[in-house]
């Protein structure tokens, strides 16, 4: 999910989906978050970031 | 509409470009056994087809990285007999609901009057217990290592702001433990395994290296699109026939060979280890699931409450145990899709939708002739 807005005093951040949905989202274990970054969240919490894509060659 | 981290690993193009050097590498006449240990990699083979792109010498078989699937029935009667105590508000995941116990599920337990709702999170959880100061809320806690920091946090944060009228029933389970077990096991003979992306963001790459130093076998942690996949089933032919065996990461972008140091502070704080945990279909395994650490004990629901603890065997008609070992394929299973069918489940494996059968069901794939290399 993207982060689109963070709220540091709470380690939260607005995150979006691929279709439009908006979660807040724990980031207090993927600090330093800025907003634009993408993050891997699961049970509300965010556990990874993930790096931009990389080409996949056969 | 493009979508980034999406488009670039779902192309069609290239997936026939690996599928055509996976055919390629393969020595004629040997058969390949791969194991898939995550639910979502299940998911993911069956929804886009790609077993379909594989020959038939190339088998995948279904692991046990369902934390639905993997709970035992009698973990179910424990949840529900707390659910039915008095001033009890119990939470759990959407998925759960329908999880068979012994004699009932949680929607059962729900619609005989019990206070059960679902979460999206832990979290929900706590601000249920903050909003309902004079009722118990009970979170049934399930997941490997990639929801157990969710739930540690959530711990974390309920002893820290004092909300006295929150639990934790923990049936957190560790992922390294049963495939020891499934290594061990007289039953299945793997050549390699499709290790689980997501786990390893928490854990890392490390906690694999067992399985090429003690049992000579390679595995490759994959991410979870199409094309993720069958590079993954790639590395791993390539290691093999290489004479190799290692541990690969093919999922470098979300995941670190390190994991995630933070999550794991947290877990370490939060949980200890059980000294055994029954799994549904492979029995009592040591030390492969978490119980709330001593300094979280106040938060404990299992010691707040007595449960029955009942061990109870799953449905004889019912082969969870063997698809959850790889033994067989969900379709072999006698029940499969007569009995068994996502409304009406028998079996934990139909009711996840990570489950194996579930997910056979629900793409409509069953046992079909392949080219043979």
């Amino acid at each position: 999910m993207r982060v689109k807005r963070i709220d540091s005093d709470r380690e939260l951040a607005l995150c979006e989906g691929e279709g439009g949905d908006r979660i807040s989202v724990e980031i207090a274990l993927v600090q330093p978050v800025a907003e634009g970054d993408v993050l891997l969240v699961h049970a509300g919490t965010a556990i990874a970031h993930a790096a931009e894509p990389e080409r996949v060659s056969a | 509409m493009s979508m980034k981290f999406v488009d670039e690993y779902r192309d069609a193009e290239l997936g026939r470009a690996l599928s055509a050097k996976i055919l390629s590498s393969i020595v004629p006449g040997r058969h390949y056994k791969l194991m898939e240990v995550c639910g979502g990699h299940t998911h993911s083979i069956y929804k886009y087809g790609i077993d379909d792109l594989l020959p038939e010498n190339v088998e995948l078989v279904h692991g046990p990285g369902c934390p639905v699937c993997v709970m035992p029935m009698g973990r179910i009667d424990d949840g529900i007999a707390m659910a039915h105590e008095e001033n009890v508000i119990f939470t759990c995941f959407g998925d759960m609901m329908r999880v068979p116990g012994s004699e009932k599920t949680f929607t059962d337990a729900k619609a005989e009057g019990a206070d059960i709702r679902m979460v999206y999170s832990p979290l929900d959880a706590l601000r249920i217990a903050k909003e309902n100061p004079d009722r118990d809320v009970v979170f049934f806690a399930i997941g490997f290592e990639t929801t157990a920091p969710s739930t540690a946090l959530t711990l974390k944060r309920a002893k820290a702001e004092g909300v006295p009228n929150f639990f934790c029933m923990c049936n957190h389970v560790t992922i390294v433990p049963p495939l020891r077990a499934l290594l061990d096991s007289p039953d299945l003979r793997l050549d390699g395994f499709i290790g689980p992306g997501h786990v390893s963001t928490v854990v890392g790459a490390r906690p694999f290296e067992f399985i090429p130093a003690d049992y000579g076998k390679p595995i490759v942690v994959a991410g979870f699109e199409p094309l993720d996949v069958l590079q993954s089933i790639d590395m791993i032919l390539a290691q093999l026939s290489e004479g190799r065996a290692e541990v690969e990461n093919q999922y470098g972008r979300v995941v670190p060979y390190e994991g995630n140091p933070a999550a794991l502070n947290v877990m370490a704080e939060v949980f200890e280890l059980r000294p055994h945990f029954e799994w549904r279909g492979l029995g009592f395994i040591s030390q492969s699931a978490l119980k709330l650490s001593e300094a979280y004990a106040d938060l404990d629901a299992e010691r707040r409450w007595e449960v029955p603890g009942v061990r109870v065997a799953d449905p004889k008609a019912c082969q969870c145990g063997e698809v959850l070992k790889g033994v067989i394929k969900p379709w072999e299973c006698k029940v499969f899709g007569s009995a068994c069918t996502p409304e009406h489940a028998i079996g934990t494996c139909m009711v996840s939708p990570e489950g194996a059968c579930a997910a056979y069901y629900n793409y409509g794939r069953f046992a079909r002739e392949r080219e043979v290399v």
